[in-house]
């Protein structure tokens, strides 16, 4: 309740400060006078940004295992700046984050990095930094980066869908080829379902649970170097077609494993993969592909994960002027299935083959100020969905809101996303950048 | 306004108008003007760099600003080009970056790098005739139209300007039915270009406000598109200009979506 009281203050002086915001920017900006200072603006030793966010979020369902109705109450204070130092480059990007729903206050890095040229072929990233690669449209077959499942379930911005690690990116460019090698000494493991604010199925229970009793809080490997995370992308480009080799060492990036205690852990994996993007008649075609090779190659091993192929097919391409639709068909294929089948006779295990189906449709109007947005997952063999309409509108450079919800649905209790089915939600957030 | 500008200018132009005129006679192949002004326009230079500002007006008079730098280089004169555009206002795309593969003949290859999310998004070829970056002025404004797509026709030529008709040959594939283009006889600039939608009706206009003369080349450095159906403008302004810096075509990839190229987006000194 003080979180939502919090939240009305904070947006209150959000509007009032867009109201004084819109003065100076004409005496910047205006018709006939364009002030000089803003074009002086090339170099500035320290240069400070960011934003103030209000974000709130209700339950649509009654949920049992949770209690609660807000599924999101976010103040939150983004610092950002960056910078040169020679032809090196820096960045600081922090945000202060006020959450009502888990009841605390923190601070995310987000990024704190540092960027090398070394020679005409070698740059080199420190630090804290977002980490992306692969081409399916929020799939991930070959991007083992940490993810925040929590702020993409609850409608933060989706940029919170990506978490920070500390790292070390090293980029080679070749003239046919080029390099990535990411090394992540201490694994950073997802952002995930912890039962804390969203409940989810547990097979040993068959049925939803959640925090205090059902939080989960997996241990980690132990901080040794035999432990950290590797990732590495070759990848170049045949005539406008990209393609990309990918190699992965490291472990689940979520708790999927039970050890002999009866402990989730997170279990060794290694992934290979490989994609294609490009040009395709009016639009744009990708598919790609990973194996997820696990601790349990045998795939007999009860409460361990199996090996998976993960397959993609996507096309994107525009509809109508501002009218943009992206299809595409994922793959999920559980790997020594009839050992699984063995090993246990549960009636919650996985389908052999998992696939779904992904639909966007973006559309944009008034000066590409409003931008309606839909994207849905269907999975025809889970038999669920994930509905995720949403629409922005920018009241001007500095302020900006946005409505949306997260709809899960599902026939069964326990799959990927009808065991969130409780956790379906609509959400607001209002944001003033400066 | 634009009359105002033409009569400061006039004097200027007449000048110049003499001395080139000793040489040049008028052009009177409108497939040799477009062309001309078309390098005039998208190719001065085998590179170059500018800043831009944009301030975006709707018709109640609401402003929002753009400001970005752009980086240019051809593989051929008249042909392919390469583009890497970084933005520093306003605050939602600020380092949002942009990267262009133009192709004189087929669709463009584009690229956007999102910092928050050290996302590299390939986006697919669009509607060249839609808002760039949310302004008045369509990508094909700012990159080019390809000449090929429009039937040419000078229609008349005064003291300053080649006046050109234009008819789109698919007209099913563009807004407009038609366009007027007036060029300035010395410079090759299209100085002014007027609009027609499907009821003959004028609703849009591109204009040129100034100019300067950067390394030799005349340069546009302020322009404005104007909706004349709505009343909302767009006004652009160019500066810190260079040409022919020697910039390769390794400063336009996926290395400089993520860490852009100091190099050349520091201002000349």
């Amino acid at each position: 309740m003080r979180s939502a009281v919090s939240s009305l203050i904070v947006l209150s002086a959000l509007l009032a400060l867009s109201a004084q915001a819109s003065e100076p920017t004409d005496e910047n900006w205006g018709e006939d006078d364009w002030a000089e200072d803003s074009w002086a603006e090339e170099e500035p030793e320290s240069r400070w940004h960011g934003f103030i966010e209000a974000g709130t979020g209700q339950r649509i369902h009654n949920d049992p295992a949770v209690g609660r109705a807000e599924t999101l109450e976010d103040v939150r204070i983004r610092i950002e700046t960056s910078g040169f130092h020679g032809d090196n480059s820096y960045v600081l990007k922090g945000d202060l984050l006020l959450d009502g729903v888990e009841e605390q206050a923190g601070i995310d890095l987000r990024e704190a990095s540092y960027s090398m040229t070394l020679s005409d072929s070698w740059d080199l990233k420190l630090g804290q930094q977002v980490l992306t690669w692969g081409t399916g449209d929020l799939l991930f077959l070959n991007d083992l980066f940490p993810k925040d499942w929590q702020s993409y379930f609850s409608g933060r911005d989706t940029e919170y869908l990506k978490a920070p690690s500390a790292a070390t990116r090293a980029s080679y460019f070749g003239d046919g080829a080029n390099l990535d090698l990411v090394w992540i000494p201490d694994f950073t493991p997802d952002r995930y379902i912890n039962g804390e604010r969203f409940s989810y199925f547990s097979p040993v229970a068959g049925r939803n649970v959640a925090a205090p009793q059902g939080r989960i809080d997996a241990k980690q490997p132990d901080n040794r170097i035999a432990n950290s995370e590797w990732a590495a992308r070759l990848y170049g480009a045949v005539s406008g077609t990209e393609w990309a080799v990918y190699g992965y060492r490291g472990f689940q990036p979520q708790p999927n494993g039970v050890n002999d205690a009866g402990e989730p852990v997170f279990t060794r994996l290694d992934v290979i993969g490989a994609s294609v993007r490009g040009a395709l008649g009016q639009g744009l075609a990708n598919a790609e592909i990973a194996w997820h090779l696990t601790e349990d190659s045998d795939g007999d091993a009860l409460l361990l994960p199996n090996d998976q192929f993960r397959f993609l097919l996507g096309y994107e391409r525009e509809l109508l002027p501002k009218l943009t639709l992206g299809l595409q068909y994922y793959l999920e294929q559980t790997l020594d299935y009839a050992a699984l089948e063995r090993s246990s006779a549960s009636p919650y295990n996985p389908h052999e083959y998992r696939y779904l189906y992904t639909t966007r449709l973006n559309y944009r109007m008034w000066q590409d100020n409003l931008t309606w947005s839909l994207f849905v997952y269907h999975s025809p063999s889970d038999d669920d969905q994930f509905i995720r309409p949403s629409v922005s509108y920018r009241f001007d450079d500095n302020l900006s809101a946005t409505l949306g919800a997260n709809l899960f649905s599902g026939k069964r209790p326990n799959t990927f996303f009808g065991q969130f089915e409780q956790g379906s939600n609509l959400y607001g957030r209002l944001r003033y950048a400066f | 306004m634009f009359n105002r500008y033409l009569k400061s200018a006039l004097p200027v132009l007449t000048s110049l108008m003499l001395s080139v005129s000793v040489q040049a006679a008028d052009l009177t192949d409108a497939e040799s003007i477009v062309k001309q002004a078309n390098l005039a326009s998208y190719y001065r230079g085998a590179d170059g760099r500018s800043e831009a500002r944009m301030i975006i007006e709707d018709s109640q008079g609401r402003k929002q600003q753009r400001q970005f730098t752009i980086l240019r280089r051809d593989h051929e004169e008249g042909g392919d080009q390469q583009f890497l555009v970084v933005f520093s206002r306003p605050a939602d795309v600020r380092n949002t970056v942009f990267l262009v593969e133009k192709h004189a003949q087929g669709d463009d290859d584009r690229w956007l790098y999102l910092p928050g999310l050290d996302l590299v998004k390939r986006i697919s070829a669009g509607d060249k005739r839609t808002s760039f970056v949310g302004s008045h002025y369509f990508y094909e404004d700012v990159s080019g139209r390809n000449l090929a797509e429009d039937e040419h026709r000078l229609i008349s030529t005064d003291e300053q300007f080649y006046l050109l008709e234009n008819v789109p040959r698919d007209p099913g594939s563009v807004e407009f039915s038609r366009y007027q283009a007036w060029v300035d006889k010395v410079t090759l600039l299209p100085m002014k270009i007027e609009y027609y939608n499907g009821n003959d009706k004028l609703y849009r206009r591109v204009e040129v406000l100034k100019t300067d003369t950067v390394q030799g080349f005349p340069t546009v450095t302020r322009s404005r598109v104007s909706d004349l159906i709505s009343g909302g403008r767009t006004t652009m302004e160019f500066r810190f200009i260079a040409y022919d810096l020697g910039m390769d075509s390794g400063v336009f990839s996926e290395r400089s979506l993520r860490k852009p190229p100091r190099q050349w987006l520091k201002r000349p000194q």
